[in-house]
């Protein structure tokens, strides 16, 4: 019959062997292997049990700001205010804890509801005014942050529940309890982009705002939507690094936030996410934040020294885009044939 | 000619410069103190250095991340020389600078021939220059700086003008002039303004990025140079709050981030209004870490204000 | 006759699955403007890139006077004396007048200081020689269209050119504007130069035009004839008139249908004067009228995107106020495809399920807003079925696929939706045949099963075959109602006059004005 057109759809029951040895992801997983092998034929210490929780507790912090950054950058977007946000977020938890008392489980909530505010600001901004969310987000890191020192004299609040300290410390299997939460907010995630409404449709305004609102998408409000859920999922990340160091430092991201920067943007970019918006891949940022906290406890583990290894870091990027460039080059020339 | 005085580019920034001048030295006549200018107009020096290096990146309608990674690097790298190889200045200041022009021939490279964006490249790049910084210093300071450079960074010509606003002023002369003159620097601006336009007329964009990185990586070095001369120390963190600062003057002088549109003077008058809100903060004993809050919410109004006057021109251009 | 100052001589462009120029042969003679007609997606702009070099022909040659040229890049056109103006503004904002006319020599010596005041003087000459009385020292971002589209040919013609290509450049031009453009192009004929001259506007072409080329679907339809030969009609019917013969449809009886969208004495911000219409259930409208007559404006106003200034409009005999495309599609269950496919209509680097699901996702999500993969697919995979969208998967990139089947896949979503009133832009615009036949089959079913459909377009043949009454609209304005009798010859002829006459009404108000 001539109108016979889609044929049955084989890429979902079987995917094409081809496009998956093609994808980010799996080639993350691929360098993920080969790094933790190479790490561990050089030092045994590598898998050390101590060295393992350790790696997973760093691979669930750079998880979720990696993940931060990729709600906005599906928009089309980005935020140089991940670090600022997260820095306020861990310093109204320890505030709401230390000076206010509040139970810790409540402290938290608050401290996301605040990070989710901050977050829906930025997007406010932007969509009202039509700026760029560079400019929007460079000036709002720095009046964030100032805001935050300002109030809190730059003090370092230590008075965190021991519940909620022992938690950053606990392991589940031999692996950080603070991967729990990152993991859930993963799984989360892949529901929310793949399977919801609103996920579908913050692709869609990213990828032509446009199309989209044609289509009966309301923009303005999805990309206000991307910035609290940035601001949120940043929030988190600050809270599992409190829990961590037992402490809500003002410095733990840097001058401004900007130390998060980097590691922001290596998990989603290594895993795929194209800039411009629409596209995105949680499973990619996963891997490429894991593989970033495996390159950095290896590269630290073989005495290469903290200070090489931010050297290291931004090579990474760098190879990562370049590689990402040569690799869509690729796929487009094959598409069409 | 006073018509055309106030329709310039910087007559808006200018005015407003000298007001809140006007202002802070009503309330408080320390502000006119020999010293306290002094020590204005050496912040002054320093930060027009580093707005201009941003600025020739806005011109092509890009941005720049690694401005302060990469004048710290040539930061460190001159105090560096000096103290371990007993380079002479003059040498050492050449070499950083050379640094810089490598460092920015990076960035360019990869930017116009890959066509990636600025901002991802140049934050892996900032990484990069930080990391090598870290790296030679060992996050140590060097403090072994000739008292030729220390009285070079220290010392006023006259009255309140320190010795270092006159290469700081000899650039800004240099970029007014190859901004407005220079087939090149009109190059940067056609490039910003129109790139479909400008590849038309055969000026090629790939090589007119490099060449703006290029001079962006030179002025960052040398803001860098200046600065350890001032600070008498080749700080490593010479460079890591650079990043607002450098956006802010451009931005507050008028520049519009989309590129073909900048200019040197509005943004020495940009510099100049940071520089004086950050003193009266000082003098008025207010919390130095309001600066950031200020300077944040100068952006978003200066943007703000940009965008309004577009929105006019666009609607009245016959005037 | 003079001689030939430029020519193709069977000139053929391909892009995969489509032919976009096949054996198109066109001669540009020094002293005289060739007038270049054809539909949209015709083959115009293609032929225009070709011979300014941003393209480079897979077949045939192309001749700079006797000589035979290979451009590479545009810069190569330019150095041959070949220069064209375009509709989009191809000069640099903040730059002066006269270094925009000088930009090409400025790359010569990049170090020299350029002096302002010399590229002032020799700017002024060639200002001087177009009659304008601009300062050469003036921005470029304080002048008019009109006044920026002078500038471009002055900076073309002091680029030494030859051979000048003027790409619509009456489409922004007030009438008054137009007839100064029109002076200086009689001017610059008589200097020799040789003009091509690309417009919709047939009574522009036939005042100031010499000969004339006609592409249709990719092919000469009419090659260097004089203009002399020619009257409006025959133009008329070398862009428009085809051979097929419009396939007789069943008429539709929709008049005691209810009116499902009216526009009541409708004004709006685009310009829209006192624009009123209706469209019934189970009815094809067509909207006809030429390029920036208003028609596009109007659908997006009434998808909410644009403020109404007066009048209102009613959906089932309902006054409703619809504040965004959220609000026409979900609330008043109102769809538009997009006459710009790439930009508006579709996703392309989003595959064809989120394309076409795209306007259903709201439906479909659970209390949860929990979408069901398969939902979705339910809900759309008949409509890509029904409408033959040919791609090997479902998770193909939109953009991988050819126009026909982009085409459809806009139309899809919209079917999905299962809109009530369905707005269709310039919908077969650059697809082939094939593709364009079964959109009109799905239009007619569309309508045989209730939906009313309001139809933009400026092919007229597509116009005829599809709807029930055609509206003719210019200037934003409601110009009169044409009965659909399917005799194409008297129907074209009498759309042409709705539109002729107003733009002759315009030009008598404006000379009694003046």
């Amino acid at each position: 019959m001539s109108l016979v057109t889609t044929q049955p759809d084989r890429s979902v029951r079987m995917p094409d062997l081809k496009g998956v040895l093609l994808s980010s992801e799996f080639g993350l997983f691929l360098l993920i292997v080969l790094f933790g092998g190479l790490f561990y034929s050089v030092s045994s210490g590598f898998l050390s049990s101590f060295n393992i929780a350790a790696m997973s507790r760093a691979a669930a912090i750079n998880i979720m700001i990696g993940f931060s950054m990729m709600a906005v950058i599906a928009t089309g977007g980005l935020s140089l205010a991940v670090g600022a946000i997260g820095a306020c977020a861990a310093m109204t938890c320890g505030w709401l804890l230390q000076e206010i008392g509040l139970p810790w489980p409540l402290a938290l909530l608050l401290a996301i509801a605040v990070g989710a505010a901050l977050g829906a600001i930025n997007g406010v901004i932007e969509v009202k005014t039509g700026l760029h969310s560079f400019i929007v987000t460079l000036a709002t890191m720095s009046l964030f942050f100032g805001i935050m020192i300002f109030l809190t004299q730059a003090q370092t609040y230590r008075g965190i529940p021991a519940d909620f300290v022992s938690f950053g410390r606990m392991k589940v299997m031999g692996i950080s309890a603070a991967m729990g939460p990152t993991l859930i907010v993963t799984a989360a995630l892949i529901v929310l982009y793949g399977n919801t409404r609103i996920g579908k449709e913050m692709l869609a305004a990213g990828a032509r705002p446009e199309a989209a609102r044609l289509s009966g998408v309301r923009v303005g409000r999805m990309i206000v939507l991307a910035h609290a859920i940035s601001g949120g999922l940043a929030a988190i990340a600050a809270l599992l690094l409190v829990a961590r160091n037992g402490a809500a430092i003002p410095s733990m991201a840097g001058n401004l936030g900007q130390d998060w920067l980097l590691i922001a943007f290596l998990g989603p970019v290594l895993g795929g996410a194209v800039l411009t918006g629409g596209k995105i891949s949680v499973i990619g940022a996963f891997l490429g934040a894991v593989l970033v906290t495996v390159l950095s406890n290896g590269l630290l583990l073989m005495q290469i020294g903290e200070f090489w290894l931010q050297a290291c870091l931004g090579a990474v990027l760098l190879l990562a885009v370049l590689l990402d460039l040569a690799r869509r080059n690729y796929l487009e020339r094959r598409a069409k044939q | 000619m006073t018509r055309n005085l106030f329709q310039s580019d910087w007559a808006t920034p200018m005015l407003v410069a000298l007001t809140i001048g006007l202002l802070i030295s009503l309330f408080n006549p320390a502000f006119l103190a020999t010293f306290n200018l002094q020590v204005l107009l050496e912040a002054v020096s320093i930060n027009v250095l580093i707005a201009l290096s941003q600025m020739v990146i806005i011109a092509i309608g890009q941005m720049n991340l690694s401005v302060g990674a990469l004048g710290g690097l040539a930061a460190v790298v001159f105090a560096g020389l000096m103290e371990v190889f007993g380079l002479p200045p003059a040498l050492a200041g050449a070499l950083a600078l050379g640094v810089g022009l490598a460092g920015g021939l990076f960035n360019g490279v990869l930017i116009g021939m890959t066509g990636i964006s600025a901002f991802v490249i140049t934050l892996a790049t900032l990484s990069i220059f930080k990391g090598l910084n870290l790296a030679i210093t060992q996050a140590q300071p060097f403090y072994e700086i000739p008292d030729a450079v220390k009285s070079f960074g220290n010392e006023t010509l006259f009255g309140p003008f320190p010795i270092i606003l006159v290469p700081a002023a000899v650039i800004v002369v240099l970029m007014v002039v190859f901004f407005n003159r220079i087939p090149v620097g009109r190059w940067l601006l056609a490039v910003g303004g129109n790139a479909h336009s400008a590849e038309l007329s055969g000026i090629s964009i790939t090589r007119t990025v490099i060449v703006a990185h290029c001079l962006s990586g030179v002025l960052a070095a040398s803001a860098g140079i200046l600065l350890v001369a001032r600070l008498q120390l080749g700080q490593p963190t010479i460079g890591d709050d650079w990043l607002i600062m450098s956006f802010a003057a451009p931005i507050i002088g008028g520049a519009i981030l989309s590129g073909g549109h900048v200019s040197t003077v509005a943004t020495v008058f940009g510099v100049l209004i940071v520089a004086q809100i950050t003193q009266a903060l000082v003098l008025f004993h207010i919390d130095p870490f309001f600066v950031q809050v200020v300077l944040g919410l100068m952006i978003l109004a200066a943007v703000g204000a940009n965008q309004l006057r577009d929105l006019r021109l666009q609607r009245a251009p016959q005037e | 006759m003079t001689e030939i100052a430029f020519e193709t001589r069977s000139v053929s462009k391909f892009f995969p699955g489509v032919k976009a120029l096949q054996n198109v042969s066109i001669q540009m003679r020094s002293g005289s403007i060739h007038a270049l007609l054809g539909e949209n997606g015709a083959g115009k702009s293609t032929l225009i890139k070709l011979i300014t070099g941003v393209y480079r022909p897979d077949e045939g040659q192309l001749f700079a006077g006797a000589q035979e040229v290979h451009f590479n890049r545009p810069h190569d056109a330019i150095a041959a004396g070949v220069g064209v103006v375009h509709q989009e503004r191809n000069l640099i904002p903040r730059f002066s007048v006269a270094e925009n006319m000088a930009m090409g020599q400025t790359t010569i010596d990049p170090l020299k200081p350029i002096d302002f005041r010399r590229l002032n003087e020799l700017a002024e000459p060639w200002l001087d020689m177009l009659g304008l009385s601009i300062d050469p020292a003036i921005q470029v971002s304080r002048l008019s269209v009109a006044q920026m589209q002078m500038v471009e040919i002055a900076k073309a013609l002091s680029q030494r050119t030859r051979v000048l290509l003027l790409d619509e450049p009456t489409a922004s031009l007030t009438p008054t504007e137009s007839q100064a453009l029109f002076d200086v192009l009689h001017r610059l004929r008589a200097d020799g130069v040789s003009m091509m001259f690309v417009s919709h506007k047939l009574e522009e072409v036939q005042e100031i035009c010499d000969t004339v080329s006609v592409l249709r679907d990719g092919v000469n339809a009419g090659e260097n004839i004089p203009m002399r030969d020619l009257q409006r009609k025959d133009l008329i019917r070398l862009m428009i008139g085809r051979d097929e013969t419009i396939p007789e449809a069943r008429r539709r009886q929709a008049s005691a249908q209810s009116v499902a969208l009216e526009l009541r004495d409708l004004s709006t911000s685009f310009g829209h004067r006192n624009v009123s219409l209706d469209v019934r259930r189970g009815e094809i409208v067509g909207l006809y009228g030429l390029i920036g007559a208003g028609r596009t404006e109007l659908a997006k106003t009434i998808m909410g995107l644009g403020a109404l200034t007066g009048g209102e409009i009613l959906r089932d005999g309902a006054p409703v106020t619809i504040t965004s495309p959220t609000d026409a599609l979900h609330r008043h269950r109102i769809g538009y495809v997009s006459e710009n496919r790439k930009d508006e209509g579709l996703i392309l680097d989003h595959s064809v399920l989120e394309n076409a699901g795209i306007t259903i996702w709201r439906r479909s999500a659970n209390r949860l807003g929990w979408l069901s993969r398969s939902g979705v697919r339910m809900r759309t995979v008949p409509f890509l079925d029904r409408l033959a969208v040919k791609t090997p998967s479902l998770h193909q990139k939109v953009g991988n696929l050819s126009g026909g089947n982009q085409q459809k896949i806009a139309m899809a979503k919209w079917l999905a939706a299962g809109v009530d009133v369905l707005i269709v832009d310039e919908p077969t615009v650059g697809i082939d045949v094939k593709s364009k036949a079964y959109l009109h089959q799905l239009l007619r079913e569309l309508a045989d099963d209730g939906t009313a459909v309001l139809l933009i377009t400026s092919d007229l043949p597509e116009m005829i075959s599809l709807a029930d009454r055609i509206l003719v609209m210019d200037e934003f304005i409601l110009k009169g109602a044409v009965a659909n009798t399917r005799d194409y010859k008297a129907m074209s002829q009498s759309v042409m006059e709705h539109i002729h006459h107003s733009t002759d009404e315009l030009r008598q108000a404006q000379a009694a004005s003046a």
